[in-house]
């Protein structure tokens, strides 16, 4: 079916449509026509539909994903609606979030040709059509591995050359960097460019971490055009970046969204986005920044505190397939030589490249994996793992933060107070599987903090999660360090390790190769480099111009007041809602269905703040 | 294994999604399964011939796979499909030593554990149904076993039955039915026959203002 | 490359069914002994199975047969040979038992003789161009292969997860009983089946169909399948021959 009249052209054309999923949640009216070569970004606080928007243009909402869908999508003169989606691979590129499931096949190249193949390309022409692939996504040198074996980046790179090999018009791209490191993000920022070069692509992307994958081009390295989505799926703005980032950037920070960082400063300290005299405006909050902490309380070096847990000389791994007591090789060390004392009251974050061991290293500190080497010494730690489901025992909310206590009405109270305190009442006899990822990870921490640990190791945190839900998570640990525990935190993110620690351990090579305070990681390139982490422009500012780390972290504080919210105070979200809000709080239809967002206990009707559409 | 089996001719082939969902019961089953093994092998080896014996206890969780993929799929087919595929993933990526007889069993099993609910035209997942399921599966593929192992002839051939048989029913039927409610709880199923029936039920929901 | 590794998998899957069903109407020692040394043959020089690792894939089997054949000569009626209080091993279950153990040998052995020389690619590639099987069955199949290489680790992450709450037992390391056990299976199932809903999306974008489509790097079928199945069932049938006329009127036994 040809699209008709001036539709002729576009690539994709959206007209009217919306989709209702089983659970009620929805997206839409969307209208949207994409020239070829054209590139829209989509933004929207978690849970506000910009996967399913993604899947309704492939057409996976709803041949795949039970939805009532009204409207119409038609890709390259192809009603969707009438096409399957494997009818629409030979126009349409996915690149799902997940790289552990969006490479399905064992063989590397296997993988690349496999598109191919389901075309019926004839077969001499597909080697040199995989090779071309797996070049334009740097991943050449990945062609005869296999994929079980492959760090998260480079799985993402395969997913990136299959989806590009079959030459589509129409890219979808949904988060493509979570949970990389920065050389990874690297990795996939160039093979996006070289793809979208070399086939002319249109391309619709969905991504939180804007600033990694834009580089140092800024907002001008991410899509010219911009759509933005409300809480509940509605189109509030589409138009070119730099006039929604002016008319709603303010708007969109208080909602929750990620945005760049250029867009997040102009909207927090005013000014044109990029515009001159930024960097001035960035130096004279660091220098008014009011101290975040109360003096007394604040341990940036504590030498006089208790050390809660202490490791000498750990060597930690595992053996091929988690086996022990078998015979054959030992296994070989993911990390060696491992010295760390945490002491009470302080946040040491951990940080280092996919796959140099900050899993690992925290499973044996929780004496869930027995060192190779070494001891651990200390109280028995909480740990909260990477993935939320991962740790659900229990069939509903509350007992799912129940499991592992003596039942009883002391525990029953317990419960009830931790549910309480994440803003976690309402869902207490809901399945938690049904949760969102927000309100998972909220779930997950509930869970462990019951148990009252005096350390708590924290595997990815803010991972997934939107502005609002980061500041809720780091906004705990942090509280939790005040009431005198020790927080071991992992992340990918500077900025939020720089908001947040006291103290950063680099791991690199198979080592720790520093203990410094999050200033010094930010001043040291090498060490950036052997973390993986690359400062953005905001962090590079304000590390030459402030003093001491406690002075980078008001700064960080201060521009998160700024911008609607504040990071590192529950209670001072809770204090300013009014400030925060320019709407009406929502009002849950249900308790259970509100956007995963926002601050833990009372800070959580700050979150979501809905608003009107202009 | 061609597509639509089972299928009829007027319905539509299986969706991709199905296939690959007993795919991946074949594959955690069988992986759990071997799991469970490895613990078990000490034991096994202790109890020396009654290991033999013993292992009838436990036969009726390699039934598990059917129901479950018939309670969630709701088409028919889908017991003998299921098993088959999972014999698949237990001979050639787990290597079982059975070799490829064990597809002519998994045959046997499916079939046996699909009758009751195809008799209820894929519309009933009683607990009963569960039970004559497991029970069904089971015996189906005892007397391919006995005829494989010359069991008819040995003195324990009726206890061998009533051990398959009881196995079949708690862990090939009514367990089946407990995973299923677990699963069906957590959402995850959404997606499936099972979900889509049960939304089916509910009135349509209104898009969530929000 | 070994010389089973050469041949077309579907070939070798027919030959393999043949010989399981052919030892199903065996129930002579002897010839199944026979065919046994010739599987062991196979799988050492046919497949290249190294000896240690041949031994070790042998261990099972020989348990199971242990267990077989004391359960048979126990068990049977017939013609005492030795007899000590309830318990009396008789000739026809020595027999049975033996023949029944033996047929598990020959065919464990011709299976890892398969598996060793035949990558589950080469299989389902095989299996679709020359056995009609549909494309979404077998790349569903090999998307299954690959999420069974992740399920170990999955498996240790969720079971550390859940450690990790366990109140401590008096040993000091966490309590793991079955129900733990059974709380981290349910988790790796649920995990596993959003996991596959996923998949089948990547596949099915990437044009996954049951429609025609064409095979990069083919796995060929040609005179030497032909050979080797015609060697099989030639040696096949020698060695039932010679079964048979070799036997002794009363058995070997
Ligand atoms: N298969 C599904 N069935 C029913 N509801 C769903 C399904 N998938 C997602 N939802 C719900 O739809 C809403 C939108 O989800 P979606 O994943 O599109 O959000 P998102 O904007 O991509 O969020 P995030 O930034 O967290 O990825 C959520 O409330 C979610 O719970
Ligand atoms: N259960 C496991 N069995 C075998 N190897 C494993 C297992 N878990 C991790 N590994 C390997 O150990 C190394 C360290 O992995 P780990 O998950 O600790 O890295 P990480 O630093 O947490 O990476 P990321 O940033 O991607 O989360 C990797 O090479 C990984 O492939
Ligand atoms: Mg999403
Ligand atoms: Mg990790």
């Amino acid at each position: 079916m040809l699209a008709e009249g001036g539709a002729a052209g576009a690539v994709l054309q959206v007209t009217g449509l919306e989709a209702v999923l089983d659970g009620g949640a929805g997206v839409g009216p969307v209208d949207l026509r994409l020239a070829p070569g054209e590139q829209v970004l989509v933004l929207g606080p978690s849970g506000a539909g910009k996967s399913t928007l993604l899947r309704c243009l492939h057409g996976a909402v709803p041949h795949a994903v039970p939805a009532r869908v009204s409207g119409e999508v038609v890709v390259a003169g192809r009603a969707v609606a009438e096409h399957g989606v494997a009818a629409l691979a030979d126009v349409v590129g996915v690149l799902a979030q997940d790289p552990e499931t969006g490479v399905c096949l064992s063989d590397v190249a296997d993988e690349v040709a496999f598109p191919l193949e389901n075309l019926g390309t004839p077969p001499a022409a597909i080697g040199p059509a995989v090779a071309a692939a797996l070049g334009a996504a740097g991943a050449a040198h990945l062609a005869g591995r296999r994929t079980d074996a492959l760090s998260g980046g480079e799985l993402q790179r395969v997913a990136l050359a299959a989806a590009v090999v079959a030459r589509p018009r129409l890219l979808l791209l949904d988060e493509p960097t979570s949970l990389l490191d920065a050389d990874g993000v690297a990795a996939v920022r160039a093979a996006l460019a070289a793809a979208r070069e070399s086939t002319g692509a249109a391309c619709v992307l969905v991504e939180h971490r804007l600033d990694a994958l834009a580089g140092d081009a800024g907002v001008a390295g991410l899509p010219g055009r911009w759509v933005v989505l409300s809480a509940d799926g509605r189109v509030t703005h589409d138009g070119p970046a730099a006039q929604v980032a002016r008319d709603a950037g303010p708007e969109l920070l208080a909602r929750g969204c990620w945005l760049p960082e250029d867009v997040e400063l102009a909207a927090a300290l005013g000014g044109a986005v990029a515009g001159p005299g930024l960097r001035d405006r960035v130096l004279a909050l660091a220098s008014t920044a009011p101290p975040a902490r109360g003096a007394g309380c604040d341990g940036v070096t504590g030498p006089r505190r208790e050390v809660l847990l202490a490791a000498r000389g750990l060597a930690v791994g595992r053996g091929p397939r988690g086996r022990r007591g078998r015979r054959g090789p030992a296994p070989e060390p993911v990390l060696r030589g491992v010295d760390l004392e945490l002491r009470a009251g302080e946040v040491v974050a951990l940080v280092g490249a996919n796959g140099a061991g900050k899993s690992t290293l925290l499973t044996s500190l929780a004496g869930l994996l027995p060192p190779l080497a070494g001891t651990v010494a200390g109280v028995r730690p909480g740990l909260v793992v990477q993935n939320p489901e991962h740790q659900l025992a229990g069939r509903t909310v509350a007992a799912e933060v129940a499991v592992g206590l003596p039942p009883g009405p002391a525990t029953d109270a317990r419960v009830a107070a931790a549910l309480a305190r994440f803003g976690l009442a309402g869902l207490a006899d809901r399945d938690p599987h049904r949760l969102s990822g927000g309100e998972q990870r909220r779930l997950s921490l509930a869970a462990m903090l019951v148990h009252d640990r005096p350390v708590l190791l924290a595997d990815e945190p803010t991972f997934g999660l939107d502005r609002h839900g980061t500041a809720a998570v780091l906004g705990v640990l942090a509280d939790e360090a005040r009431a005198g525990r020790a927080v071991l935190l992992t992340c990918h993110d500077l900025r939020a390790v720089a908001s947040v620690a006291d103290r950063v351990l680099v791991i690199a090579d198979g080592r720790l190769v520093a203990d410094v305070d999050p200033l010094g990681l930010v001043r040291d390139p090498r060490l950036l480099d052997a973390a993986r982490l690359r400062p953005s422009r905001l962090l590079r500012w304000l590390a030459v111009a402030v003093a001491d780390a406690g002075r980078l972290r008001d700064a960080l504080a201060a521009l998160d007041a700024r911008g609607g919210f504040a990071a590192r105070d529950p209670g001072a979200a809770r204090a300013t809602p009014a400030a925060a809000d320019p709407g009406v709080a929502p009002v849950a239809g249900e308790p259970g269905v509100a956007p995963a967002a926002g601050a833990p206990g009372a800070a959580l009707a700050a979150g979501p703040a809905e608003v009107p559409a202009p | 294994m061609a597509d639509g089996v089972g299928g009829g001719r007027r319905r539509e082939p299986l969706a991709l999604k199905d296939i690959v969902l007993m795919v991946v019961l074949g594959v955690v089953f069988g992986f759990l399964y071997w799991a469970l093994v490895q613990a078990w092998n000490g034991l096994a080896v202790l109890m020396g011939p009654a290991g033999d014996l013993a292992q009838h206890v436990l036969l009726g969780g390699w039934l598990l796979v059917a129901p479950i993929a018939i309670a969630i799929i709701r088409r028919p087919g889908v017991g003998v499909i299921a098993e088959v595929l999972a014999s698949v993933v237990e001979v050639v990526f787990l290597g079982s030593p059975v070799g490829p007889l064990l597809l002519v069993a998994a045959l046997l099993q499916g079939l046996g554990s699909e009758i009751p609910f195809a008799l209820g035209r894929y519309r009933r997942f009683g607990w009963a149904r569960f039970a004559v399921s497991g029970l069904l599966g089971a015996t189906l593929v005892f007397a391919w076993s006995a005829f494989r192992f010359g069991w008819f002839g040995q003195d324990v051939l009726v206890l061998r039955l009533v051990l398959q048989a009881a196995s079949g029913v708690v862990l090939g039927g009514l367990l089946a039915k407990v995973v299923v409610d677990a699963l069906h709880r957590t959402g995850v199923l959404d997606g499936f026959a099972i979900g889509r029936a049960a939304a089916a039920e509910r009135p349509v929901v209104q898009r969530r203002a929000g | 490359m070994t010389p089973l590794e050469a041949r077309n998998p579907t070939v070798k899957l027919l030959l393999l069914v043949a010989v399981s069903l052919v030892t199903l109407a065996l129930l002579d020692p002897a010839t199944l002994v026979l065919l046994y040394l010739l599987g062991l043959a196979a799988a050492r020089w046919g497949a290249g199975v190294g000896p240690r690792r041949l031994l070790l894939a042998q261990v099972p089997f020989w348990s199971f047969g242990v267990g077989v054949l004391l359960v048979n000569a126990l068990s049977r009626p017939g013609e005492a040979l030795v007899a000590g209080g309830p318990f009396r091993v008789t000739h026809e279950g020595l027999v049975v038992g033996a023949a029944l153990a033996l047929r598990g040998l020959v065919i464990g052995v011709g299976t890892v003789a398969f598996l060793a020389s035949t990558p589950p690619r080469d299989l389902m590639v095989s299996l679709t161009r020359h056995a009609r099987l549909s494309p979404r069955y077998a790349y569903a199949l090999l998307a299954g292969h690959r999420m069974l290489a992740g399920l170990p680790r999955q498996w240790a992450t969720i079971r550390a997860a859940q450690r990790v709450r366990a109140p401590l037992g008096r040993d000091g390391r966490p309590r793991d009983g079955w129900r733990a056990w059974a709380r981290s299976a349910f988790a790796l199932l649920v995990a596993s089946i959003r996991a596959s809903e996923r998949v089948a999306l990547a596949l099915e974008s990437r044009g996954l169909s049951a429609g025609p489509r064409s095979v990069w790097r083919p796995v060929p079928l040609g005179a030497g399948d032909a050979a080797l199945a015609g060697g099989v069932v030639g040696v096949l049938a020698l060695v039932l021959a010679a079964g048979a006329v070799l036997a002794p009127a009363g058995g070997w036994w």
